[in-house]
């Protein structure tokens, strides 16, 4: 009698398991799920099927009062407007301009890729090994900052620096050498987006590698000092072989977004100065011309169908390139 | 990864100094960090201290670190009754309290059954959710969708709806729920007799406040430094938010400058109408000043979320 009470029997365990609330339980999962599902229908999955208008002639048309679909967008992308192949696509190889977006989209990916994984990881490595830990975090806390600043109040910080009357030019009189007008010279802005972008995300970048630093068993390291393995050897025979799964790892998401770029930035950067064009225009910067200028919806809509579906290519090709190499990394 | 560090500095003496930087390679390495500080910190400075100098000053010598004669004029002309600021402040303020609710609402929500096993389609809406993050319809599908569809246009909906669900804040989050909250917990609420959604407002969210926290912030601060959104949806100014407006004063003070200096200086009156340089340098301040304010008490939760989700998720 008092063992039956207190155990309940496998088969009720078993039932209770199979069972957790049964349908019940389902429905009020379903529920919680449901804002989610709202906002994930209406601005991921709605946009998903006007993609084909990079193949269409988009003009905006006025259904027929008694059609089923009296949304004018909806109408004129899915019925009115007709298909024009791949002429959209010509931007990209019968314009100088394309060739030009896309040096400046993949040259300045490849560029903050390896400056941002050199500077990130040494950055991390720093901060982890310096001595005292208390200023240590001081740095790291004031090196993280600029993540948080946005990229339009960066544009003033620029200008307080490289205007005419900014900081650099100010040195540059007190120098007694030449002033320049950094908002007209395309030279320089391919370094100024360097730096900024060193400058905003270097910290950022830094906390995975410092988070899987601290992680790594010391005694590895007190054994290869007592082998008289100095810091520098460490790094490159202990830290860097076992950061190596999280680098391959998050330097294969960047390849995921390469034809993408940090539009903020490369918007407001040069402060709207048209003569930079050449040095500022990457693919979300031509898109968004494209679109508000109203007159080369055609083009916006291939770059934009450009960007998601080679994306999307890249990211599933470097997933299946990482599940071969470490199947315990692969995103999916 | 802060309480690694706590270990860290309380392991005893001898067992640290083994293996510890050379004394001159630490304080180089301290030297340097100091500098990388300097050269991060001194952007804003420069436009804080330029938001307190006298406007013909900075007219006439420039950007300086220290103003060379002091005034809070600018300040005084952003406070007043009728500058634009106000409005667009307003807009932020608001926008970014209603994105951040919804955000914990629908994040907090959708996470939770992905991270219970007994959820029968948890499969399908975890794939739902990061399909998105995979593939996307494009900008310019989803300037008309939100234009023709949805009506956002001259919204303040505009400003924080587009940017109150993320995939990857799901993600994080599922692992604050599975971490945070042991399965012996939500067994026992059950066998008491608690609905689904007593056991999750009641018990699991109760735990699992770090991890809202973390998605808080995120939207907080992405809503408040938005400025895509509001430049691609909105054109009447009382939808502007902060970021909008302080681009636009900067490019319109840019362009008359470039006209007056090619002109041969006659736009004399209309550059006087605009506001000021020091007025301009003000708004940014007044802008980031709130996030560098909060920086030091939410960055901690910030590389907490970030490390947890990126690491497990």
């Amino acid at each position: 009698m008092h063992m039956a009470k207190g155990k309940p029997s496998t088969a009720d365990l078993r039932k209770h398991h199979a069972l957790p609330g049964g349908h019940k339980r389902q429905l009020a999962f379903l529920m919680m799920l449901l804002p989610g599902i709202a906002f994930l229908i209406c601005f991921s999955y709605l946009p998903m099927p006007g993609i084909i208008m990079a193949f269409k002639n988009y003009r905006l048309a006025i259904p027929p009062k008694d059609f089923w679909i009296q949304n004018r967008f909806i109408y004129s992308v899915f019925v009115q407007n007709p298909w024009v192949g791949l002429t959209n696509f010509k931007f990209l190889t019968a314009t100088p301009d394309g060739a030009m977006i896309l040096r400046n989209t993949v040259g300045y990916n490849l560029l903050f890729m390896v400056t941002g994984l050199v500077l990130s990881v040494g950055l991390a490595v720093v901060i982890h090994e310096l001595r005292n830990r208390r200023a240590a975090k001081v740095y790291h806390t004031i090196l993280f900052l600029p993540y948080f600043i946005s990229w339009i109040v960066v544009s003033y910080a620029l200008y307080a620096l490289i205007s005419t009357t900014g900081m650099f030019n100010q040195i540059a009189r007190a120098t007694n050498s030449a002033t320049i007008n950094y908002y007209t010279k395309v030279q320089y802005w391919p370094y100024i987006f360097w730096i900024a972008n060193i400058w905003k995300y270097t910290g950022n970048g830094s906390i995975i590698y410092l988070a899987t630093l601290t992680g790594f068993d010391q005694d590895l390291y007190e054994a290869a000092a007592i082998d008289g393995a100095g810091k520098w050897r460490q790094f490159w025979t202990i830290t860097l072989p076992q950061l190596m799964p999280t680098i391959v790892l998050l330097q294969i998401l960047a390849i995921g977004r390469f034809f993408n770029s940090d539009f903020d930035m490369f918007f407001s950067l040069p402060n709207g100065s048209g003569i930079l064009r050449n040095a500022t225009n990457t693919i979300d910067v031509y898109v968004y011309h494209a679109l508000s200028g109203g007159s080369q919806m055609g083009y916006a809509a291939a770059g934009a169908f450009f960007q998601s579906t080679v994306g999307f290519i890249l990211v599933l090709t470097t997933n299946m390139i990482v599940r071969r190499v470490e199947p315990d990394m692969s995103l999916f | 990864m802060v309480e690694a560090h706590q270990r860290r500095e309380r392991a005893p003496r001898n067992e640290k100094t083994m293996n510890q930087l050379s004394k001159h390679t630490n304080l180089g390495l301290n030297i340097l960090m100091i500098l990388s500080c300097i050269a991060v910190l001194l952007p804003i400075w420069l436009i804080i201290i330029a938001s307190f100098t006298e406007e013909n000053t900075l007219k006439s010598f420039g950007y300086a670190f220290w103003p060379r004669e002091f005034s809070t004029k600018a300040y005084t002309y952003l406070f007043s009754s009728n500058s634009i600021i106000g409005t667009a402040y307003k807009n932020t303020v608001l926008s970014t309290v209603l994105g951040t609710i919804a955000s914990m609402i629908s994040v907090g929500l959708y996470a939770y059954p992905l991270s219970r096993k007994e959820f029968r389609f948890r499969k399908f809406f975890a794939f739902f959710s990061f399909f998105t993050m995979l593939f996307n319809g494009g900008l310019v599908s989803y300037f008309f969708v939100a234009r023709n569809v949805l009506n956002l246009t001259n919204s303040l909906w505009a400003l924080f709806l587009p940017l109150s669900f993320s995939a990857f804040w799901v993600l994080v989050m599922r692992t604050f729920y599975t971490s945070a909250v042991p399965d012996a917990v939500i067994e026992s609420a059950r066998i008491d007799g608690a609905s689904e959604w007593r056991t999750l407002l009641q018990i699991v969210l109760p735990l699992s406040l770090p991890g809202l926290a973390t998605v808080a912030l995120f939207s907080a601060v992405g809503v408040w430094n938005n400025f895509f959104q509001c430049m691609l949806l909105t054109n009447e100014a009382k939808y502007f938010n902060l970021q909008y407006t302080i681009y636009t004063t900067l490019n319109n003070i840019r362009f008359l400058k470039d006209m007056a200096s090619s002109v041969g200086g006659n736009f004399n009156i209309s550059v006087a109408e605009l506001p000021s340089e020091t007025f301009r340098m003000g708004m940014a301040v007044l802008t980031v000043g709130p996030i560098i304010l909060a920086y030091p008490f939410f960055q901690r939760y910030f590389i907490r979320g970030l490390t947890i989700g990126a690491v497990k998720g």
